[in-house]
């Protein structure tokens, strides 16, 4: 039986005004990528961040969908960021639990930390003469993604860039760091997951937690840190 | 829940009127986290509702940077052409910092 279908062009412009399409183009890739890196027994390369960027960039490409159309609709998820960031204040609360007086050396190490990870990071880029637009987005990019994006957008960097070189800070953290951390005889738990934590965020924390609870419970708090110490003192680092 | 949600949003929004009036140099998210890290610390505790909420969003924080990251495609052709010497800083600056980060607390906590 032939029903009064309205021709599929008419849906199609219907679907395509509304952020409805976006935001389920954004959720299921975010979801496929979630049970592929469940699958992959949370192999660090197998980030779900990563495949649904992929697969969102490659699906609004498809379908003929600018960017900017798409980020109308995304930008619900997009809003979130904020409140998300609020929220890491219950992990550092936490973490703060555990901390045994340790702060004093904490504090310390994240300082040293952080300036290393913006001069060599952008030491390197110079040196290696990577266009000057790009090298901006590098400042940022160990600090956890939704505060370096805040933080790019005040030192006029690029927020996505920053986001894109966080998440690739993260994954090589989360894959590398052992190596370093075994080359260089640490043992401690807590010592381990609070580099990750300074050097690779949130998917450095993810890590941490997957191999010791003790580990992770540092690294968000080292996560947590550098978000907050970031925000206060690399918009001066950057006017420097 | 809702009443977990009610009080991050009320803890960001305070934080976006400070950034926007008081201090224009830190993201007003980060001013919120401030203040929550400060309520938290009175109160003594984590309340559940604020517990739930806050980390039911933050188990899926990767999800909520996908369309800023989607941005990538308006710098592909630049990315490309820098590719290498963008992954060489990045891999060298990650490890340099797990270095620095981690000698730093193995060489004080001796000290204690």
């Amino acid at each position: 039986m032939q029903a009064n279908l309205p021709p599929i062009s008419e849906i199609w412009v219907y679907l395509s005004g509304s952020p409805l399409l976006a935001l389920v183009l954004t959720l299921s890739a975010y979801l496929l990528g979630l049970t592929l890196y469940e699958r992959s027994d949370r192999n660090p390369l197998a980030n779900p961040v990563l495949i649904a960027v992929i697969l969102v960039s490659l699906s609004i490409n498809l379908l003929d969908m600018s960017y900017v159309k798409y980020f109308e609709g995304a930008q619900f998820v997009h809003f979130l960021l904020g409140t998300a960031t609020v929220s890491l204040a219950i992990p550092i609360y936490k973490g703060f639990a555990s901390l045994k007086g340790r702060m004093g050396i904490l504090m310390l190490a994240l300082l040293a930390g952080g300036v290393t990870s913006i001069f060599t990071a952008v030491g390197m880029a110079r040196l290696l003469g990577v266009d000057e637009s790009l090298v901006h987005g590098l400042v940022a990019k160990s600090v956890t993604a939704p505060i370096a994006m805040g933080i790019a957008e005040r030192v006029q960097a690029s927020p996505t860039l920053t986001a894109i070189f966080a998440v690739s800070t993260g994954i090589l953290g989360a894959v590398l760091g052992r190596y370093v951390l075994d080359a260089l005889r640490i043992t401690a738990w807590w010592q381990r997951g609070f580099a990750l934590g300074v050097a690779a965020h949130g998917i450095g924390t993810s890590r941490a937690f997957s191999v010791n609870p003790e580990a992770g419970a540092y690294a968000s708090l080292g996560m947590g840190l550098h978000g907050i110490l970031g925000a206060v003192l690399i918009p001066y680092a950057v006017a420097w | 829940m809702i009443q977990g949600l009610v009080q991050i949003l009320i803890f960001q929004a305070l934080g976006e009127l400070l950034s926007k009036f008081a201090l224009p140099f830190i993201p007003g998210p980060v001013i919120g986290l401030v203040l929550l890290l400060v309520f938290l610390s009175l109160r003594g505790h984590v309340p559940a509702s604020i517990d739930l909420v806050g980390s039911s969003v933050l188990q899926h924080l990767g999800l909520l940077f996908i369309p800023a990251s989607v941005g990538v495609v308006l710098y592909l052709p630049i990315l490309q052409a820098n590719a290498w010497a963008i992954a060489s800083a990045l891999v060298i600056s990650v490890l340099a910092t797990i270095a620095v980060t981690a000698s730093l607390l193995k060489v004080f906590a001796k000290k204690d």
